[in-house]
């Protein structure tokens, strides 16, 4: 009878401590699989993050979750990092900023990660920033909009768009147009006042006075607005050569849209950070422009890995049923912020924070985005930024020529 | 005595929070415990006007958010150290609040949803000035180079501390006023302002008050929850989360107590929080909504209701019957006529939208008497004792009450003054017990009575009408003949000089009509001038020394009662011509 | 000075988004009114609605109409579900803020797991035409649903006004006991209009569907702007809920058109409160 209660009572403890640990698996959020049977050993190293996986920016969390498991995937049935398995911790920040920090809190001071990566677009990304800066640690970043923000010095920008995007991308964007031949007269300029959009707008803004484009419209609007009606009639009635809109999401469409109601089309229109698959799908996309750093197409598709990457990706995406599976700008950006960490570690063959920061300012590292440096102001390097298409449904780079889609030129109305 | 050792264990309890950096645990701790400090302030701030007194406010953001940005702003452009910015944030926030109160709290409609949707109004005009100004402009503000004082070495635990502080300052404000005389009035606006004001209770005044602490909270939160996110945007300051979230967490927690909506904020913080995990996010997610359905479902009154029920943890006790010292006794006034003149109204008019229900009332009623008032259904009785009570405001004509004129002034003012009513229908304060009814009267009437002296002398009333078996029952536990003697009560206990008694007699039998029109006699005995609206002939005849009728708003006899009732145009009124 | 042709434009499109406002608001108001049940999964099941359209007409690439065949008398089952389990936990008015909240986390959840946070937008031939009248375009989707907004509203108040069940359902609102004295049963009452608010919501949310690309995090969007139209309308009050909707929606609209887009909401809002606080009535 005591053997039986205490056999119980045994296989209860078991039971209750595997379900702590399993527990405590689950709190610690395992993501990366433990690889089976391959090169790397040891314990792992672990890399903490957190993304948007749930909330409005839930939709590019996802996309940078793929582009990171990927990657991971790929370093573990190798060599792993320093031989050791990489394991990537991810939380879910749910889109807000004061749950980054207490995550990110957590993970360096609790889980006691080895390094961290940064989260998702500019907000979170200054929390997390602000914890680093608390501990000591390093932080690349990748969907930072704000450069002049930046002011940790052991930050690493990987959305490189130089340190004064508001003069640099304008210029860079109205050589574009002005290459193909038809250079704009007018300019309307209509911008959401989200705070990463907004002051590149207003750059954009100043930059177009100064090429001697003539304004003949400047709106600001609130960021979820839902109704663009008025804001078409007003774009419509000017019926500028160019418009600049400063969107983030689905802004830019809904604009769209509404001018086609009007049945307007507009004849050169930017988007500043338009969500990807909706504009490239819809009809009324056809030819609108916009930033970016990367497309899936040569010559970035020569760049170290990107071939592997964007075939992993795409395959990942669908089965994980995005709407656009390719792997684009935001994917890309993910991916580099592996190869930039994996470059540093394996050069200094360290995991602490204060030798691999000194190492990424001091030198280049090459990735699917081309080579990035580190070492200007703020830790910025050069600007990577280039113009894309929307060209039959597709996202394809037109400028500038050299990292152009083969065969493919920037079409004007 | 006991509260002060109540107290004491409150800020044992604080300091204990407080000096938690001291034994370094892990940042995120701090971190985590200072969302859950947040959220408690948040929702206790927000419960102290809205739980109390049910005015559900869902402009709760606009308060935080004028906090949020008073110390972005402040601290940014301007220079000023930390610890003043959250002053001038509380400061900002609580004048805000006064303003809309100064402007919503006078008009009567403008209750229950409405004002849920005037706050929220509030919320997008605010945000949106935010936006569109120097305040933000739409770039955001950025905190960088703002650091708090150096309670600890790492300024991550002095926010914390902060936040300790500001959860600790709501608990305690949401404590005091709880057990206050501004919380029984609160209380009391909840379940039936109109009452609550004809009994004494400065409305007006209290809910203001009310909404300027919960603001001031909201503020100073705000301000330190700037540093905390170290970046303040429009679109994440003014976010629907704010008050949504502080109404789910008050329900949940229980909104009628000080404690309610911190442990809502502690729960679903943690719960929020419980189910981070990068795997299985959208599961969780749900996982979290399921569980809220769930805790609300088996707790409808939130947790702290919940608990109040089961252990009837606060209902106070109706104190011994013989250390009640007997209420001081007015000399009998003799009978008739002999008493000067302690009601007059002079010419009374009053309409609605067509109707006149007073067209020129006069008359007066002597110190001592039991005047009658009688008429036919829509005669304008009920309207004379609303207009003389203070609910409705005479559009011409004077209404002296011991040589005041009442038409001018706010109903509780007048209550002050020593004039009582009871209500044709009882209305008592359903979720305040019987022995609290009355006990609220003695408080704000014009006894102005402190707490226990006010719990004694409803004992003593409940004890007169014989309902003080009774006392810790809720009003619905009642019959009618109980809630009227109740009503009653309530009415005495303001220690009136003149009570209106609004058909106090109609539902009741015959043997509870007898028991009643005695006490009517006892009260009048005892001092009390008395007017007494009926339909019930013979015992208007009992009682009363003169007769009023009104008839369409006039009058059309005042005397002695035998003579009256005789008179013509009397039986044509009540009657019709046929019999006259 | 902005043209007539603007100000016309503009006109025009305030007018639709009020209508859309009032039409996801017409359940919410029911419900609200006569069961005082706030319903914050309204939202959630007019973007399900949405979803699902997007799912039958553009994945599985069924006619629009078919879709909506479908979807609305399954969200007035769905309805029916929803009451009959407030009524079995007897939920009162503040508890139905949350269980309706809770079922709202968990519908968006449910709508992240099948569709992904990624953004879905039914492409429809038909669905960006305009009519043009004089120097004005009319989109027909939009006037369609403005159409469909209005003579729900119509038809919901002259159902509440003159037919038994509306008058049953209204005395019952009123005054539950009295009411059942005269054999008005108010659970099955309560249950066909829960159906019917559900149902209104599924209609709305095939209009979303058409006319806006959908995400997760959407359904929160609305909530705010709803909500006041809701309540300045009256709780309950058909016509009120359009009628506040255009309000908001034109005096938005109009702003953006003559000032700047972003006023847009201090006036809508200021006006509203204007209106509560000057107005001895409500609209």
């Amino acid at each position: 009878m005591k053997s039986t209660r205490q056999g119980v009572s045994a296989a209860l403890f078991a039971a209750a401590r595997g379900f702590v640990t399993a527990l405590a698996l689950g709190v610690l959020g395992l993501t990366a699989a433990v690889p089976a049977g391959a090169a790397p050993s040891g314990p792992p190293i672990r890399i903490g993050a957190t993304l948007a996986l749930t909330g409005p920016l839930a939709s590019t969390g996802f996309v940078h979750k793929i582009a990171g498991e990927v990657f991971v995937e790929q370093i573990n049935k190798k060599d792993g990092l320093l031989g050791r398995p990489v394991e990537w911790v991810v939380l879910d920040d749910q889109s807000k900023p004061d749950l980054t920090r207490t995550l990110y809190d957590r993970l360096i001071t609790a889980d006691k990660v080895d390094l961290v990566v940064g989260p998702y677009a500019t907000g979170p990304i200054l929390s997390a920033m602000a914890v680093a800066e608390r501990h000591g640690k390093m932080l690349i970043h990748n969907s930072f909009g704000i450069p002049k923000l930046a002011k940790y010095d052991m930050q690493f920008p990987i959305y490189s768009f130089g340190m004064e995007p508001e003069q640099t991308f304008p210029n860079t964007l109205l050589d574009a147009l002005a290459a193909s031949g038809k250079a704009p007269g007018t300019v309307a300029i209509v911008t959401s006042k989200f705070p990463s959009v907004h002051f590149l707008s207003v750059g954009a803004r100043e930059v177009a006075k100064k090429r001697g484009l003539r304004e003949l419209l400047y709106l600001e609007f609130e960021f979820g607005n839902r109704d663009f009606g008025a804001i078409a009639a007003r774009v419509r009635d000017a019926d500028p050569d160019f418009l600049w809109i400063g969107s983030v999401g689905l802004e830019g469409n809904m604009l769209l849209e509404a001018l086609k109601k009007l049945n307007y089309s507009p004849k050169i229109h930017f988007h500043l950070y338009p969500a990807p698959a909706p504009l490239a799908l819809a009809p009324e996309g056809q030819n609108a422009l916009s930033l970016t750093l990367f497309e899936p197409h040569p010559p970035f598709s020569r760049f170290p890995e990107a071939e592997e990457f964007i075939k992993l990706y795409r395959e990942r995406a669908v089965k994980a049923n995005l709407a656009y599976p390719e792997a684009d700008m935001q994917a890309a950006l993910q991916y580099a912020t592996w190869q930039v960490l994996r470059a540093a570690v394996t050069a200094t063959k360290s995991l602490d924070d204060k030798v691999l920061a000194q190492w990424i300012r001091n030198n280049r590292v090459d990735t699917v985005l081309g080579t990035l440096r580190f070492s200007g102001a703020g830790n910025y390097g050069d600007d990577l930024s280039k113009v894309k298409q929307v060209q039959n449904g597709k996202w394809v780079v037109v400028w500038p020529k050299e990292f152009a889609a083969p065969g493919v030129k920037l079409l004007m109305p | 005595m006991r509260w002060q050792y109540r107290a004491a264990a409150f800020v044992c309890v604080a300091a204990v929070f407080a000096a938690l950096p001291a034994f370094r645990p892990p940042a995120f701790v701090e971190s985590f415990l200072y969302l859950v400090f947040f959220w408690v302030a948040l929702a206790t701030s927000w419960n102290v006007l809205s739980g109390y007194s049910g005015y559900f406010s869902f402009g709760h953001g606009a308060f935080y958010g004028t906090g949020t940005y008073a110390t972005a702003v402040l601290a940014t452009r301007y220079e000023i150290p930390f610890v003043w910015t959250l002053l001038a944030a509380g400061l900002m926030a609580a004048l805000l609040g006064v303003v809309i109160g100064a402007v919503v709290f006078r008009v009567r409609r403008l209750r229950g949803e409405l004002f849920a949707l005037l706050t929220l109004a509030v919320t997008y005009v605010v945000a949106t000035i935010v936006l569109n100004t120097r305040i933000d402009g739409g770039p955001g503000v950025f905190l960088s180079g703002v650091s708090p004082p150096k309670l600890y070495p790492n300024a991550g635990s002095t926010i914390y501390v902060f936040g300790v502080g500001i959860a600790f300052a709501s608990l305690a404000t949401a404590w005091a006023v709880q057990y206050s005389r501004l919380g029984r009035g609160l209380f009391a606006i909840h379940d039936d302002e109109d009452v609550a004001e004809v009994l004494g209770v400065p409305t007006f005044r209290f809910k203001l008050a009310a909404l300027a602490l919960s603001s001031f909270l909201a503020g100073v939160a705000g301000g330190i929850h700037a540093l905390f996110v170290t970046y303040v945007t429009v679109s994440e300051t003014f976010a629907v989360t704010v008050p949504v979230f502080v109404i789910l967490m008050s329900v949940l927690g229980g909104a009628r107590h000080w404690l309610g909506p911190a442990i809502g904020a502690a729960f679903i913080t943690a719960l929020s929080y419980a189910f981070v995990s990068g795997d299985s996010a959208v599961a969780s997610r749900a996982l979290v909504g399921l569980i809220l359905i769930l805790v609300i479902l088996f707790l409808p009154h939130g947790v702290m209701g919940f608990a109040a029920s089961r252990w009837r943890l606060f209902r106070p006790q109706l104190p011994e019957a013989n250390d009640a010292a007997a209420p001081e006794q007015r000399p009998a006034a003799p009978g008739r006529a002999a008493g000067a003149v302690l009601l007059s109204c002079d010419n009374v008019r009053l309409g609605f939208r067509g109707v006149q229900a007073l067209a020129g009332v006069s008359l007066e009623v002597r110190e001592g008497e039991i005047l009658g008032l009688v008429g036919p259904n829509g005669s304008g009785k009920s309207t004379l004792v609303n207009a003389i009570s203070g609910y409705y405001r005479p559009d011409f004509g004077r209404i002296l009450f011991a040589g005041e004129d009442l038409v001018k002034k706010d109903a509780h003012r007048i209550a002050r003054l020593g004039v009582a009513r009871t209500y044709q229908i009882p209305r008592p304060f359903l979720r305040l017990s019987i022995l609290e009814n009355v006990a609220l009267a003695a408080t704000f009437g014009a006894a102005a009575l402190d707490r226990k002296a006010a719990h004694r002398e409803a004992g003593h009333w409940l004890r007169f009408v014989g309902l003080a078996e009774r006392s810790s029952a809720l009003p619905s536990e009642l019959n009618l003949h109980q809630r009227k003697f109740l009503e009653l009560a309530r009415a005495l206990a303001c220690r009136p000089r003149l009570v209106l008694l609004d058909e106090v007699l109609s539902g009741l039998t015959p043997a509870e009509i007898t028991s009643a029109v005695a006490l009517v006699r006892e009260i009048r005995r005892r001092g009390t001038t008395i007017v007494f609206i009926e339909h019930n002939m013979r015992a208007v005849l009992e009682l009363v020394d003169s007769l009023v009728v009104l008839n369409y708003g006039e009058v059309i006899a005042q005397g002695l009662p035998r003579e009256v009732v005789r008179q013509q145009d009397v039986v044509t009124a009540y009657l019709g011509a046929a019999h006259a | 000075m902005p043209s007539a042709t603007l100000l016309g434009q503009s006109l025009l499109s305030g007018i639709f988004i009020g209508g859309l406002y009032g039409l996801l608001g017409l359940g919410l108001s029911l419900s609200w009114g006569y069961l005082r049940l706030i319903n914050l999964a309204h939202f959630a099941l007019a973007f399900l609605g949405a979803y699902l359209t997007y799912q039958l007409a553009g994945v599985a690439g069924m006619h629009i109409l078919l879709a909506v065949l479908i979807i609305v008398p399954a969200f007035f089952v769905l309805g029916v579900a929803m009451q009959w389990l407030f009524t079995r936990f007897s939920v009162g008015e503040f508890a139905s803020l949350l269980v309706s909240f809770g079922m709202t986390v968990i519908i968006e959840s449910a709508i992240q797991w099948l569709w992904t946070a990624d953004m879905r937008k039914l492409q429809l031939e038909q669905g960006t035409v305009s009519l043009q009248v004089g120097t004005l375009f009319v989109p027909v989707t939009e006037a369609l649903m403005f159409a469909v907004a209005a003579a729900l509203s119509v038809a919901t108040w002259a159902w509440l006004r003159f037919t038994y069940v509306g008058k049953a359902m209204r005395a019952s609102a009123e005054n539950p006991e009295i009411a059942a004295a005269f054999g008005v049963d108010h659970r099955r009452l309560a249950l066909l209009l829960s159906g019917v608010a559900a149902a209104y919501a599924g209609v709305a949310g095939t209009f979303v569907a058409v006319i806006y690309t959908l995400s997760p995090a959407q359904i929160f969007a609305w909530m705010g702007v709803v909500f006041a139209v809701v309540i300045l309308g009256g709780l309950g009050n058909p016509l009120g809920v359009l009628v506040a909707g255009l309000v908001i929606g034109v005096s938005e609209s109009m702003t953006m058109a003559v000032i700047a887009p972003t006023w847009a909401p201090l006036v809508s809002f200021t006006l509203l409160i204007l209106v509560l606080v000057l107005r001895p009535d409500r609209i």
